[in-house]
């Protein structure tokens, strides 16, 4: 086993004679505290820079043995020789108040889990339990024969433990202050050496209790019999005197009177690591963050043991038991706020009727414990009877247990899938986050801007802050005698609610337009008898979907517009310009634990509902967020991290087009706030957090979207994804020239957009192409080249073919471009009668209609055995229809060959002004058009008859030539057509 | 040492390294929306509210001037790197820790011009003297110790501190190589002599900020 060298730092100088010293972290390990029972100063660390002095507190006379820390680090308390607990303010460390006297030195203090009981005993007799908000003697329980030497509130709130130095270890019930189960003799008598302490701990989930054994060992007791459970004995010499659980309780750390610690796998009994010291180590406490223990001898002098766990095995703060997490859950503490109050009173009656009331009135903590067993029952029941039913704190608190459960269930389905049933996901606001005590949270958080809250004690702060500082509207914070929970912000206002809180306090609606012309223009609605559960804003027009499934549309001026009952019972709303869209539940969940969740649209203006179907989400999770996206397509992210956009295609679908687990780096999760076609905007969360905090202020993440693809042979997944997007785009584009076209508006930016997107999807395909040909995927290939939109990349696919050496492909995408050219022709002619022409030309074209349809028949084949003076005239009847309808009306009549070749040149010139299409098709052409330099010789017939055919096809294409008359036009025209590619294939 | 105590034989004043490291890339968060921009060194931008972007420094600190950005520090300025650089510095004597070639400028620059966005500003600014203070020494007593060689080899020097002791070690070595080959000196001094002239082109104009 590797030994490290750990170096220890003087924190108390004192006595050269060994002396209790304790040592602890607060909870968001930002300080070290220390303190030693030879000095009376308390110290503050910082354990990033150990070597700043550090913050000491001198209140005490004499030397301190105990020191703890309330649960949310706010409060420290200190024991010491001097038979004085005194409390302080913390970090801080302003000394607040002497909350109990003893007659003899204290030797051990802890808080419960709620901080709103200390703990504290020592020598005296009785172990003292004082409330920490009045500083009454709530109950004080004696037993122990000898000096008390360590307490533990078990974390569930039940139980304390306390040991004395005698070895004798008492299970007390808080409830009655009884003495459930007495150990005697259990742990070793450590005499009259008051540098040593027996200590005991609970496990962080409250099942065991650990007590250091006879043996030189730890043993497990039983949390609720007390019995022996079993024991970690291993290399300590000694008896042990200090021992630490990791804060998930996998590993202990445990130190001897032989000067070693010992790091346990709790699990496998086994120990895993060590470390000798100099002096003996009385005191340890695992850092809350990371892996790291903090140690102190009995000389004063602490260190920190950083990555104690090998980085092979887990963290000792990953996977804190739920037991724990429950009860620091952030919404929780702000119940156990709420519940101190009720505490401060009740235990004041406590202390006014003195101890012998115990009987009848209940110790805090039980309270708490069996008002949490009793929201824990709610859950099981049906929350649709509970969304109207059960009072409204408890229905805050259940939405974010229930979010907080499926994220448990998230993390292990099966095992919680047996356990709890499924329950019906509560309404939410998109881009909100649970409130916390004693910090802002987000009501409303989006690409535009973020509104958030913070509580005071009887009010809200409320602050609406926009990202673009330079051009949205300053708007001043706001203070909130409402309690709102609910908000929405766009461009032109905001809009609250709150849920109703008792009889009083009503649910409210507020609306507040950032600009008015009119002064007071800020509006509130109130609702009896009913709750407002979701809200959202849009153009002109404030939506609130309530308790009794009515959807509320208000005109921004505050008009009550529309009134609809809805299907169920609401889970998000949001609004864009004039779409409404709101999910609401269509029945209970499936027992497979999916939601079973439903959309509609509402386009406000109109007052109609463009779609309304299921809403999908993957299985076993819940919606987390649901919005639209920058161009106005609606969109849903659920918490198992999948990213779906609504499009019209095969007549209304979700697209999933983002996967967090696809996307995710371990230990990140997203947090979505909008997206627009290409990506999507979020916050990057370090896990375990799912949610983003106010300060520091969270930056946006930019991630691009992605079919969940599954992985092809082709290995091309970035291509085929780039494909798909481009696909989706060019569609959603092309609906929205449709929609503009029909309301008559100029599409022209669009149709660049389109142009823009197409080119981008040739450059895409291309490359797929490229990489099939690779692959050898030329069914893939020949498909791809079908996709293409512009003939120049086909062209340029018949060149990559044939460089490729791959000529049954050339030839495939040859057959390919050529039928695309008929039926461009095609469509070109059938359109040309309805332009003005005069008789002949029209006549031209019906014959050239008629040769069209026969070319291949006839043309193809040599059947023009004919001379070519006749074959020349009826070719140029067509140029000459070919250049009026380009409007050049220079028609020639006269059937000359050279005639024939020059005007074939004005065609092509012609050509250029004709359109888009033919330009591009006769610019790629021309380099190569061979006809132009064609000699007058005795193939002149065969090139005269290809000419008719690509003249009678509109833009003209070697390639006619190439497919049919290789035979005797290759062995010429290869030498005059050397960038022909398709004569470069054939030749070889 | 002999060019700390007089920068005026230092090839570049700090000023100047200052304004080399300006081209080095930070990432902001602007809160205005501006198209991207397009200068000689590359294309900036396009900035987005609350999206962080890089741009070099000289850009980042003109924005923050103006109130439109949030700067980042980088990920080495964190109190955590810092703290770990700094005890490694001290503990190993010979070796040098991985910063950023420019790391006195930038934080400097971030100090002057950043304070809000630093995070334990005070803390890391400390830390970061402390860091150079130390490095500094170790440069000196290295120096001390040389003797005898054609070249030095200091891996993971930053550009202020090689500007520091830039023209001590060149004339040290120079004198060195001199003393080693005494049939090589009028090579030598023509050498010597061109480096010296470049060295010594006082009086030296201050930069224009």
């Amino acid at each position: 086993m590797k030994i490290k060298s750990l170096k220890l730092r003087e924190a108390h100088k004192g006595s050269a004679n060994a002396s209790f010293c304790s040592i602890l972290w607060d909870l968001n390990a930002h300080h070290l505290v220390t303190a030693s029972s030879s000095e009376p100063s308390i110290s503050i660390h910082d354990p990033l820079l150990p070597s700043n002095p550090p913050r000491v507190l001198r209140h005490h006379r004499d030397g301190v043995t105990a020191l703890a820390l309330s649960p949310n680090s706010t409060c420290l308390s200190s024991g010491s020789i001097d038979h004085s607990v005194k409390l302080y303010k913390f970090p801080g460390g302003e000394f607040e108040t002497n909350i109990t006297r003893f007659t003899l030195p204290i030797r051990a203090l802890a808080f419960n889990k709620s901080g709103s009981m200390l703990a504290a005993a020592g020598d005296d007799e009785g172990i003292k339990l004082i409330n920490t908000i009045d500083g009454s003697i709530a109950r004080v329980l004696k037993g122990h024969r000898g000096p008390v030497t360590g307490l533990a509130f078990d974390p569930n709130g039940e139980y304390l433990a306390s040991i004395d130095s005698i070895g004798t270890v008492i299970y007390w019930e808080l409830q009655s202050g009884r003495t459930l189960y007495t150990l005697k003799g259990v742990a070793p008598d450590t005499g009259s050496d008051t540098s040593i302490l027996n200590v005991l701990s609970w496990s962080p989930d409250g099942e065991t209790l650990a007590v250091p054994g006879l043996k030189n060992d730890i043993v497990m007791y039983d949390r609720d019999t007390a019995e022996k459970l079993f024991t970690l004995r291993g290399d300590h010499t000694q008896p042990i005197c200090f021992m630490s659980w990791s804060p998930n309780g996998k590993y202990m750390a445990t130190s001897s009177l032989d000067k070693q610690i010992l790091i346990w796998d709790v699990n496998r009994k086994q120990d895993i690591d060590r470390q000798k010291f100099d002096n003996r180590i009385c005191c340890m406490a695992w850092k809350p963050i990371g892996n790291a223990l903090a140690v102190i001898d009995v000389m004063g002098k602490y260190g920190v043991w950083e990555s104690v766990v090998p980085s092979s095995m887990k963290s000792p703060t990953e996977d804190i038991p739920s037991s724990r997490s429950k009860n620091s859950n952030g919404l929780l503490f702000f119940d156990e706020e709420d519940e101190e109050d009720q505490e401060l009173s009740m235990s004041g009656s406590l202390s006014d009727l003195g101890e012998d009331s115990h009987g009848e009135s209940e110790p805090p903590s039980r309270k708490r414990l069996r008002k949490q067993s009793v929201i824990d029952d709610d859950q099981h029941e049906d929350v649709y009877n509970e969304l109207n039913l059960c009072t409204k704190t408890e229905y805050r608190k259940k939405v974010h247990r229930i979010n907080k459960e499926s994220s448990d269930k998230e993390r292990d389905g099966s095992r919680s899938m047996m356990t709890f049933r499924p329950k019906m996901q509560e309404a939410f606001q998109p881009g909100s986050t649970p409130p916390q005590p004693g910090k802002r949270n987000f009501l409303c958080y989006n690409m535009l801007g973020s509104i958030t809250t913070i509580k005071h004690d009887e009010y809200s702060h409320i602050e609406i802050d926009f990202h673009d500082t330079s051009t949205g509207p300053r708007v001043p914070p706001m203070t909130d005698y409402y309690g709102f929970t609910m908000a929405s912000l766009n461009e032109n206002g905001s809009v609250f609610a709150n849920p109703c809180k008792g009889e009083k306090n009503m649910s409210t609606l507020m609306y507040r337009p950032f600009s008015s012309w009119a002064n007071n223009s800020e509006w509130y609605m109130r609702f009896e008898g009913e709750e407002v559960k979701a809200v959202a804003l849009g153009g002109t027009w404030v939506a609130a979907v309530t308790s009794l499934n009515f959807l509320r549309i208000y005109t921004d001026g505050g008009l009550q517009k529309h009134i609809l009952s809805l299907n169920g019972p609401v889970v998000t709303a949001a609004g864009f310009k004039d779409e409404l869209a709101i999910v609401t539940h269509i029945s209970d969940c499936l027992p497979s634990n999916e939601q079973m969740l439903e959309f509609r649209i509402f386009n406000i203006s109109k007052g109609t509902q463009p779609f309304k179907g299921h809403l999908p989400l993957t299985p076993g999770s819940y919606l987390t967020w649901f919005g639209f996206t920058e161009e106005g397509q609606l969109s849903s992210y659920d918490s198992k991290g999948v990213l779906r956009v609504f499009t019209s295609q095969y007549g209304g679908n979700w697209l999933p087009l983002f996967s967090a687990s696809k996307e995710r780096k371990s230990g990140e999760n997203y947090w979505v706030v909008g997206l627009n076609a290409s990506k999507l905007f979020c916050i990057v969360c370090k896990n375990p957090d799912s949610f983003p905090q106010v300060l520091p202020k969270p930056v946006l993440t930019l991630l691009n979207l992605s079919f969940p693809l599954a992985s092809s042979d082709l290995g091309e997944e970035a291509l085929e994804n780039e494909f798909m997007l481009n696909n989706l785009h060019l569609s959603q584009i092309q609906k929205r020239i449709e929609v503009m076209a029909d309301e008559g508006l100029d599409t022209t930016p669009l149709d660049d957009e389109a142009f823009d997107i197409e080119a981008a999807q040739d450059r895409c395909i291309f490359r797929l192409i490229a990489s099939c040909c690779n692959g050898d995927k030329l069914v893939r290939a020949t498909e791809l080249v079908k996709l293409l939109s512009v003939e120049k990349s086909v062209r340029g696919a018949i060149q990559l073919a044939t460089a490729l050496k791959l000529p049954i492909l050339a030839e495939r995408f040859n057959n390919i471009l050529e039928e695309r050219l008929q039926s461009k022709t095609e469509v070109l002619k059938t359109s040309l009668p309805r332009s003005k022409h005069d008789r002949n030309v029209k006549a031209d074209v019906a014959a050239s209609m008629a040769l069209t349809a026969t070319e291949r028949s006839e043309i193809l084949e040599p059947t023009f055995s004919s001379s070519s003076a006749k074959l020349s005239a009826p070719l140029l009847i067509k140029k000459v229809k070919s250049s009026d309808r380009v409007k050049f009306g220079k028609p020639k009549t006269d059937g000359d060959q050279t005639a024939c070749l020059e005007d074939s040149r004005e065609v092509n010139d012609a050509g250029k002004n004709a359109g888009p299409s033919q330009v591009k098709n006769l610019q790629t052409q021309r380099p190569s058009n061979p006809f132009l330099k064609l000699p007058n010789n005795q193939e002149e017939k065969k090139v005269e008859e290809v000419m008719s055919e690509s003249q009678s096809q509109g833009p003209s294409n070697p390639f006619f030539k190439s497919s049919n008359k290789v035979g005797e036009a290759t062995g010429i025209q290869q030498s005059h057509r050397p960038s022909n590619p398709f004569l470069k294939s054939t030749a070889k | 040492m002999a060019g700390q105590s007089d920068p005026h034989i230092s090839l570049f004043s700090a000023e100047e390294v200052e304004f080399m490291a300006e081209d080095e890339l930070i990432e902001i968060v602007p809160n205005m929306r501006m198209d991207p921009l397009n200068f000689i060194c590359g294309d900036f931008g396009p900035f987005l509210p609350q999206i962080a972007t890089q741009v070099p420094m000289w850009l980042a600190v003109a924005l923050k001037k103006r109130g439109k950005c949030a700067i980042r520090p980088p990920l080495w300025m964190s109190v955590e790197n810092l703290t770990k650089v700094l005890e490694g510095e001290r503990d190993s004597q010979g070796a040098f820790q991985v910063l950023p070639f420019h790391y006195v400028e930038i934080s400097r620059l971030l100090f002057d011009h950043a304070r809000d966005d630093i995070p334990d500003m005070y803390m890391v600014r400390s830390l970061i003297e402390d860091i150079r203070d130390v490095r500094v020494h170790k440069v000196e007593t290295s120096l001390e110790k040389f003797s005898g060689t054609s070249a030095v080899k200091i891996p993971n020097l930053s550009a202020m501190e090689v500007n520091i002791i830039r023209p001590f070690v060149g004339r040290a070595l120079q004198a060195f190589y001199k003393h080693d080959n005494p049939e090589k000196i009028p090579d030598v001094d023509r050498a010597s002599s061109g480096q010296t002239r470049v060295a010594n082109n006082e009086p030296r104009r201050p930069l224009r900020r």
